[in-house]
């Protein structure tokens, strides 16, 4: 076999290699700084972001961008381009069909139940760790539809944020490529969407209902005032974050959540050991977690 | 149970021909369920199952799935005995005798779904029994695909009424047997529960067919027929229904069958479901592939 070291191929094959010191020395700093925390199984991942950094800096060693971040003046800014490259991920509108089935099946069903006893005819979703943008302008068209059905007379607030600043400026630009829109059905691409050009720009009216604003989901000041959420959504976010970050967010999220509310997680993620305060829901083909314990299944309202 | 009803569904299941094309291999591999796997005679299986060409080749369909291979490709039904053992060529052939009861066009279910959805609650049924480490996996399996049999039951005897609670299932995005209560008076527990008796299947057996959707009534082997109605839940929750999904929240801890199995398996405190369930979701894909290939023939 060829020693791993000397090879430069993907990255799966570079995970095989001991890490460089300094590689470990990033990733605690990440920690540190900004609370996102690679696994040494995805040391990988993060060398080949760095990389990038490396190529833009006209930078060769790990060393060399470990100082970078460390000891220049202008490393705060370094680290945000660093997390921009960590964070950026691949995304699209409609992404998880069965969450947002169970969204217009269940959850706003029970919510439309509970607050419409109370008169307050009102949603506040959460969008944390928005990304680009497809998530939090995809509830929202979601949420219009309802709002010739279930939802009339509501009215409905999605809060979008994420760390990356980049992300949450292409959120407010609201334009996306063929890519962003594939599972977008052609009736709703064009009754919310705009063409410019090659792209789609989302309407006016999708956004009005959208706040973006960059939100570091550790910054325990901030998150202390995201109440009142009917639902949160965070996707493929707390993967970043070490078991402690994890257990600070999502306690965060279940104080900020109403009673009656729901928290969705990504595809393929879990809260398993890490809280043991939220009850698992599986709905059809989607889970999410609750606050309250639910009725058992079959048992009729 | 409705009475008129019921009269007729007991009726029918005595007359002979009531239930159609029932294997020929079916019936001794009843008898060997009551046998460990020992003193079954090999030989008469291999025998048996070469008689019926359709059956022979949906076996070696199963045999080489990714849910039951090995490494080596099975080409006949002697390799699977010695490939995949007497226990799990029982249970492919159970798995395949299923397909074979499966009314053709008139029934309101299809026919693909449900066998998913009943091989598929015995892999999963199979698999969670052998994560709370109950200690006979084997049988979960087989309690898992015959748990609905009184679907066929339905289907042949009082076919229109059926109907009628499939549509309404369908239609409300209800469970089934919700359905069959509102329409029929009874559902497919009971009628398959009688199946069963018809069929002289082990009391066990008997006991999950009965109670799977009213964990709290039986009597017996609790801790089965607990399994299986949740194993049958998670099926229904992920995919594999009756070609439909149910809306609804469920919360697994908060059902009656879990509370009966915490009480012997304790160690459920701990089990991982949401991991369990994307586990599962793997299993989904394959059972869809082999239900394509398998009644494609």
């Amino acid at each position: 076999m060829t020693n791993p070291s000397v090879v430069v191929g993907s990255a799966g094959q570079q995970a095989n290699r001991p890490s460089d010191p300094y590689l470990v020395k990033i990733r605690d700093l990440i920690y540190q700084l900004a609370g996102i925390f690679q696994p040494d199984n995805k040391l990988y991942f993060l060398e080949d972001r760095i990389a990038r950094r490396l190529k833009a800096l006209n930078l060769h060693t790990l060393r060399e961008y470990y100082d970078c971040l460390t000891l220049k003046g202008d490393r705060e800014a370094e680290l945000r381009n660093l997390l921009n490259e960590i964070t950026v991920g691949e995304t699209c509108f409609f992404r998880n069909n069965f969450q947002i089935d169970a969204l217009r099946k269940v959850v706003l069903p029970e919510i439309v139940e509970v607050k419409g006893k109370l008169n307050f005819r009102k949603l506040r979703i959460w969008s944390a760790g928005c990304s680009t943008g497809e998530e939090p302008h995809t509830l929202s068209i979601v949420l219009m539809e309802e709002q010739m059905g279930q939802l009339k007379g509501w009215s409905f607030e999605i809060v979008a944020t994420d760390l990356n600043e980049r992300s949450v400026a292409k959120c407010k630009e609201g334009i996306y490529g063929d890519y962003a829109m594939r599972n977008v059905a052609p009736a709703l691409r064009e009754k919310y969407f705009q063409k410019q050009g090659e792209q789609f720009r989302v309407r006016d009216e999708v956004r009005a209902s959208i706040n973006f604003s960059r939100l570091n989901l550790l910054d325990d000041s901030k998150m202390l005032f995201m109440k009142g959420m009917d639902v949160i959504f965070c996707a493929n976010v707390l993967i970043y974050f070490d078991l402690a970050s994890k257990r600070r967010v999502i306690q965060h999220f279940f104080n900020n959540l109403l009673p009656s509310g729901y928290f969705f997680l990504g595809h393929s993620e879990s809260l398993f050991s890490v809280n043991d305060q939220f009850h698992l829901v599986h709905f059809a083909g989607a889970t999410a977690y609750s606050k309250t314990p639910r009725k058992p299944a079959g048992v009729a309202k | 149970m409705n009475t008129t009803l019921a009269e007729v569904v007991r009726s029918r299941l005595r007359q002979v021909d009531s239930i159609p094309t029932v294997p020929a291999v079916l019936r001794p591999l009843l008898d060997y369920m009551h046998l460990p796997a020992e003193q079954v005679d090999v030989q008469e299986i291999v025998k048996l199952v070469s008689y019926d060409q359709a059956i022979t080749a949906q076996c070696l369909q199963l045999a080489n799935s990714p849910l039951f291979a090995r490494s080596h490709r099975i080409e006949s039904v002697k390799g699977a005995v010695i490939s995949i053992g007497v226990t799990r060529l029982r249970d492919v052939l159970l798995s395949c005798c299923l397909v074979n009861l499966v009314p053709g066009g008139k029934w309101a279910v299809n026919p693909v779904a449900y066998w998913e959805h009943s091989f598929g609650c015995a892999l999963v049924s199979q698999e969670f029994a052998r994560k709370i480490r109950f200690p006979d996996p084997e049988k979960a399996y087989l309690a898992g695909l015959l748990h609905d049999i009184g679907e066929l039951v339905n289907a042949f005897t009082i076919s229109d009424q059926s109907r009628a609670a499939v549509e309404m299932a369908m239609d409300q995005k209800i469970p089934l047997h919700e359905a069959e209560q509102a329409v029929l008076g009874f559902d497919h527990a009971e009628s398959g529960a009688l199946l069963a008796e018809h069929w002289q299947l082990p009391e066990d057996i008997i006991e999950v067919i009965r109670h799977h959707h009213n964990v709290g009534k039986a009597r017996q082997v609790r801790s089965l027929v607990a399994l299986v109605s949740l194993s049958d839940l998670l099926c229904r929750m992920r995919g594999l229904g009756y070609g439909y999904q149910d809306t609804a929240a469920v919360d697994f801890v908060c059902d009656p069958a879990w509370s009966v199995l915490e009480q012997e398996y304790p160690v459920i405190t701990q089990f991982d479901l949401l991991r369990f369930t994307y586990e599962m979701d793997e299993y989904t894909e394959e059972v869809r592939k082999l239900a394509a290939s398998v009644y494609r023939n």
